[in-house]
């Protein structure tokens, strides 16, 4: 539950402690003006009594002390709310499971993790904030008319001439902007293009040329530029010139009721202060924005925490050797039928091979094997247990699966290979998959970040292939070694026939040659299995050679 | 922080900044003003009980607006022409040091959100940090100049706290910049290492890692709001200045208050110093407190970042050397992406003579490419020589280079222009017959035809793979270059293609080095080049059959479907590459040593 309230509740003590903060800083600013007044008329009056004095300096006191809490209680309650909620998202993006994550994009996640999150902490404080931004133009505005209604009178005149002169402004700068970003973006582009071509320009020997080139638009930008800071002159000297007429007609309203001696001396300083607080009123739209803002983003996290995790099994694994049962399978997508009632027993030890045209099903088939998704009818079983029957750990230890474009995470290539397994154990699984000979001539070696190791697709493939590798019982291959070349496709392919009978093997793949060397293959067309068996006796079928292409 | 501020100042032009600070003057007029008024509308006017006096004083705040909103237009205006052409710089920079950067062998893939965010918001904050000094400067010295006209007395008391809040909050301004840097650095940091998490959710689930994964992204998210805090600390400090510079003046003229109507001051001295405190400095220190802290910070960090990453790399002068043919000799070389790298290549020894076919062979990250960049002097070896006509490749000048050698990347460069200028990028001065040429012998008409003749304009992200492919190579074609080094260039072309262009450029004349993304080169080459890892060997096709157990097996699993058909291709080299090629016969004994 990630309601409004839950965020805000997370702020823990500091939420309490900015309100009272902000709510006494706001009414001692409100009260200031009127103190102020007073001390003026008692000093003109040649009053004594310091009483008046001592109320400003402690009404002073106050709004500092609570200027300071505030800058502190308000961060630190962003801080901790934002950090809470931020692990939460990711913590619940990978218990739902990838297949429920995938109704988002990554851009999006990140986005909600990281901008959203902010936004979404600032519920308290942004609620703490609205009622106190709101008292001080109302209470100005109330004062006002208290002090003397003709001053509430002038003031709003005053403040309605600055509003019509603000909104003209907003609408004149988007098409200028418009225009603007335009030409940035071709420069952009241009680069983007140089950038890729770097190889030949730095063999060509033509950075300058490319140079001139990229930066052939920038005249434009300044003209364009120039036109912004036009239209941001006029509405400067606008605002500069109208800026003063509510204080202006406050002050001369005041003047005259100060002359028939309706207010003080010390009253009409305060009108003219109240009349500068008040027109804090435009700051509220901000306010509000905020809010609103904080409101959609803890609505986007609640989209995200709102999905049900993932249940797992108590279970573990009966010794076996890791066979493999697909009991009348279905599994759908947005009202299509992936796989239909699938049936499959595979011997535990073998290599098999699924192949099919591309959409039959293949990958759904492989992800179902390795419970990255579930079935919406039957079961999956290995060694007699239903998958979702396994604990966590004991179907992940059993089940190892690599992909066609695996996404490395972690800090190092080490890290993103062993996931948390000691360092042994990553060479070994390396070294099996062809990788340790490229991952060894990197900058750092195994040491290398992630980040400042660009890698082919052939190379983040072993490494995917290496990062599955642990698997006890079962090892799905969803096309997981397309890219690699003619050499390390020859010296994988014998690491996978080597693991004879340790484990099984299912291997989704486009090649004849693969299909070939495992020992059983399943033909799968349009979620439904058309044949099981080896490669050289569906070979016989002229729809399984097409297959092939 | 000193460079950042000290790069700024340098970049504004004089004579902006002078009419700048001349129109200053007229908008420093109502803050001078406004305590003036105030007081003697109300001392003279409505206490005197002559309202007219009291409304013209008040009408003079009119006035002075309007002279105020002149200056304040031609101040934007200049304000402009500071800014448009520090943006220039900016951008010539980002541009020169990405290009430079990146051809020096760094990612740069920043360098995009570099010329698009961070030079705006380097441009913006940049703006707003002169408007929020210039309005500073200009209200606090009309204030100044106004309580000295109302009583000198008044500025005596108001400006020893105010210029020390103001003292004080300038001296956190550098722990700031340092903290706000390190907040800023955390939250990418924060974003780089979620994005990596939450596009692998499919792969950390299929491993099992999601608490090992969801730990990895903890750190930073810690990291990130310990920043946050770190900030607020100096949040709190700056509201000390303020309360200082802000609300201390205040205090110190209401407690001289009785003092000064002791010594004959009005009601209305005393209301103007209160309004050049409260309507003058405090705000102004207050705006200064939030455009410095907020946008001055931003523009630190920003400008620096850009800055860090611009700085020219170090380019070493080519030295003179002579060079006589254009034969290429590699010796005891070797060569290591780092050092705690495994060589990529060891010892290597390698001789290519003008009007030799090589084809390099072996698997993806064995240190073909590598290869490649070394022969043309893209890279320099840790130990050994990579010679060019008897002269080390990387010490001549690039652009005496550029007509020696030729190298076409596998990622080929296509950009923005006439078809015809990305065709004679590395030639402009060929002739059309020079360049119908070259097409004919790539076997580029159908592409030429498709994107509509030479002089059709060319959008880089509608070609496929192999179309860029194809202008690559017609590109190679055309320049004059003797030595064509052809780094998988050929492998978006299907089989029957990759054969024309290749065999074309054999007949091209001069020397050609293929580094092989098909067996089917190897076959085509003259000698083959075997990289395995741990050794290099050398040989005819039927020579390495005979002696590498790698390229045995290559050929043994290979099933030759992708052999094109031969087919013939006329030769079509230009006049002035076949004059400087002169190919001799190459020495029979390859010198390649076994390693490791």
């Amino acid at each position: 539950m990630t309601t409004f309230r839950a965020l805000a509740r997370q702020g823990g003590g500091w939420l309490p402690l900015l309100g009272v903060a902000d709510l006494a800083g706001t009414l001692g600013t409100l009260a200031l003006p009127v103190v102020l007044g007073h001390v003026i008329d008692s000093l003109v009056s040649g009053a004594s009594d310091r009483h008046w004095l001592a109320v400003a300096g402690a009404l002073i006191a106050v709004a500092v002390l609570a200027d300071l809490v505030g800058a502190f209680a308000a961060p630190v309650c962003i801080a901790r709310t934002t950090s809470w909620l931020r692990t939460r998202l990711v913590r619940h993006v990978f218990a739902i499971g990838p297949e429920a994550a995938r109704r988002f994009d990554t851009g999006d996640l990140v986005s909600r993790v990281s901008g959203n999150a902010v936004d979404a902490a600032q519920a308290g404080p942004g609620l703490v904030g609205a009622v106190t931004a709101v008292l001080p133009p109302l209470g100005s505005l109330v004062l006002l008319a208290y002090l003397d209604v003709w001053l509430a009178v002038a003031f709003l005149g005053g403040l309605a001439l600055v509003a019509c002169v603000l909104t003209a402004f907003a609408r004149r700068t988007t098409a200028v902007m418009t225009a603007y970003q335009q030409i940035q973006g071709r420069i952009a582009a241009r680069l983007a293009e140089s950038l890729a071509g770097a190889r030949t320009i730095a063999a060509a020997g033509t950075v300058e040329r490319e140079e001139r080139r990229v930066l052939e638009p920038l005249p434009g930008l300044r003209d364009e530029g120039g036109r912004m800071w036009q239209v941001l002159s006029r509405s400067s000297a606008q605002a500069a010139a109208v800026g003063p007429l509510a204080l202006v007609a406050v002050l001369a309203a005041g003047g005259m009721e100060l002359l028939a001696g309706r207010i003080s001396a010390g009253e009409l300083f305060a009108a003219g202060q109240y009349a500068v607080i008040g027109a804090g009123l435009g700051g509220l739209t901000g306010v509000f924005g905020q809010l609103a803002r904080a409101r959609a983003a803890a609505h986007r996290a609640e989209e995200v925490l709102g999905i049900a995790p993932v249940a797992y099994g108590p279970q573990g694994l009966p010794p076996g050797p890791g066979q493999l049962v697909f009991l009348h399978v279905t599994a759908r997508a947005e009202g299509t039928t992936l796989l239909d009632r699938v049936d499959l027993a595979l011997p535990g030890g073998a290599a098999v091979a699924v192949v099919g045209r591309s959409g039959a099903g293949k990958s759904v088939l492989a992800a179902l094997a390795a419970r990255l998704r579930e079935p919406d009818e039957g079961q999956v079983v290995l060694d007699g247990v239903p998958l979702d029957r396994l604990t966590h750990a004991e179907l992940r230890d059993a089940v190892g699966c690599a992909f066609e474009r695996p996404v490395l995470v972690g800090e190092t290539v080490a890290d993103a290979v062993g996931l948390g397994l000691p360092a042994d154990r990553v060479r070994a699984a390396a070294r099996a998959t062809c990788a340790h000979d490229f991952v060894s001539r990197l900058p750092e070696g195994y040491d290398t970040l992630l980040a400042d190791a660009p890698m082919s697709g052939g190379e983040a493939q072993r490494l995917g292939l290496a990062r599955a590798w642990h698997a006890g019982r079962l090892l799905v291959l969803d096309d997981a070694t397309s890219s690699l070349d003619m050499v390390t496709e020859l010296q994988v392919g014998r690491a996978l026939t080597a693991d004879r009978g340790r484990r099984t093997r299912l291997i989704v793949t486009h090649r004849a040659a693969t299909a070939a060397r495992a020992d059983l293959v399943v033909w799968l067309d349009a979620g439904r299995v058309l044949g099981v068996g080896p490669h050289d006796q569906l070979w016989t079928a002229p729809a399984y050679r097409e297959v092939f292409g | 922080m000193r460079r950042e501020v000290r790069f700024g100042v340098a970049a504004m032009p004089r004579r902006p900044l002078l009419s700048l600070a001349v129109w200053s003057v007229p908008e420093a007029l109502p803050s001078a003003l406004f305590g003036i008024a105030v007081a003697r509308a109300v001392d003279r006017g409505f206490l005197a009980g002559r309202p007219l006096v009291g409304l013209a004083w008040l009408g003079t705040l009119v006035l002075a607006g309007i002279v105020g909103a002149a200056g304040s237009r031609q101040v934007y205006r200049r304000l402009g022409e500071l800014v448009e052409p520090f943006r220039d710089e900016l951008v010539r920079r980002v541009v020169g040091g990405a290009l430079r950067h990146r051809i020096a062998g760094r990612a740069e893939d920043g360098a995009v959100a570099r010329l698009t965010r961070q030079v705006e918001i380097v441009r913006d904050t940049y703006a707003g940090l002169i408007v929020v000094v210039r309005g500073f400067v200009v209200t606090v010295g009309g204030a100044v100049v106004g309580m000295l006209s109302v009583a000198p007395v008044l500025a005596l008391l108001i400006l020893p706290p105010f210029l020390l809040g103001v003292a004080g909050f300038l001296a956190t301004l550098g722990v700031s910049a340092g903290r706000y840097g390190a907040s800023v650095r955390a939250d990418e940091r924060l974003s780089a290492t979620a994005g990596a998490a939450l596009a692998g959710t499919r792969d950390v689930a299929a491993r099992g890692a999601e608490e090992h994964v969801a730990a990895l992204v903890a750190g930073p998210i810690a990291d990130q709001a310990a920043a946050e805090r770190a900030l607020a600390r100096v949040a709190v400090l700056r509201g000390l200045c303020f309360a200082v510079g802000g609300w201390l003046p205040l205090v110190v003229l209401l407690g001289a208050g009785p003092w000064l109507i002791g010594r004959g001051l009005t009601a209305g001295v005393i209301m103007g110093g209160l309004t050049y405190v409260l309507f003058g400095l405090q705000p102004a220190l207050g705006t200064l407190i939030s455009g410095l802290g907020g946008s001055g910070l931003r523009y630190v960090v920003t400008l620096g970042r850009i800055l860090d990453a611009t700085t020219p790399p170090a380019v070493s002068p080519p030295r003179t050397a002579v060079v006589t043919g254009y034969d290429l000799e590699l010796s005891g070389v070797t060569f290591a992406y780092g050092p705690h790298a495994e060589p990529v290549l060891r010892d290597l020894d390698l001789a290519v003579p003008v009007g030799d076919h090589l084809a390099i062979v072996g698997s993806s990250g064995i240190g073909k490419s590598t290869l490649a960049g070394l022969l043309c002097g893209l890279l320099r070896p840790d130990a050994g020589t990579v010679a060019l006509g008897g002269a080390p490749v990387a010490d001549l000048p690039p652009d005496w280079l550029a007509t020696a050698r030729v190298l076409i990347p596998q990622e080929a460069y296509v950009f923005g222009g006439t078809v015809r200028d990305n065709l004679t990028y590395l030639r402009p001065d060929a002739t059309d017959a020079e360049v119908t040429g070259a097409v004919a012998a790539v076997g580029a008409e159908p592409l030429l035809a498709r994107l509509g003749g030479y002089s059709a304009e060319l959008a880089p992200a509608e070609l496929s793979g192999g179309e860029r492919q194809v202008v690559a190579l017609v590109r190679a074609y055309l320049s004059p270059a003797p030595v064509v080094v052809l780094d998988e260039a050929t492998s978006n072309l299907d089989p029957t293609a990759e054969r024309r262009a290749e065999e074309a450029f054999a007949a091209r004349g001069g020397t050609l080095i293929v580094i092989a993304h098909r067996l089917s080169s190897a076959l085509r080459a003259r000698r083959v080049l075997v990289l395995d890892g741990t050794t290099a060997t050398l040989g005819d096709h039927s020579t390495l059959l005979a002696t590498s157990s790698l390229y045995r097996q290559l050929f043994g699993a290979w099933d030759g479907t992708d052999l094109g058909p031969s087919r013939n291709v006329g030769t079509a080299f230009p006049e002035r590459a076949r004059a400087t090629a002169d190919p001799r016969s190459a020495p029979e004994t390859p010198r390649i040593r076994e390693t490791g």
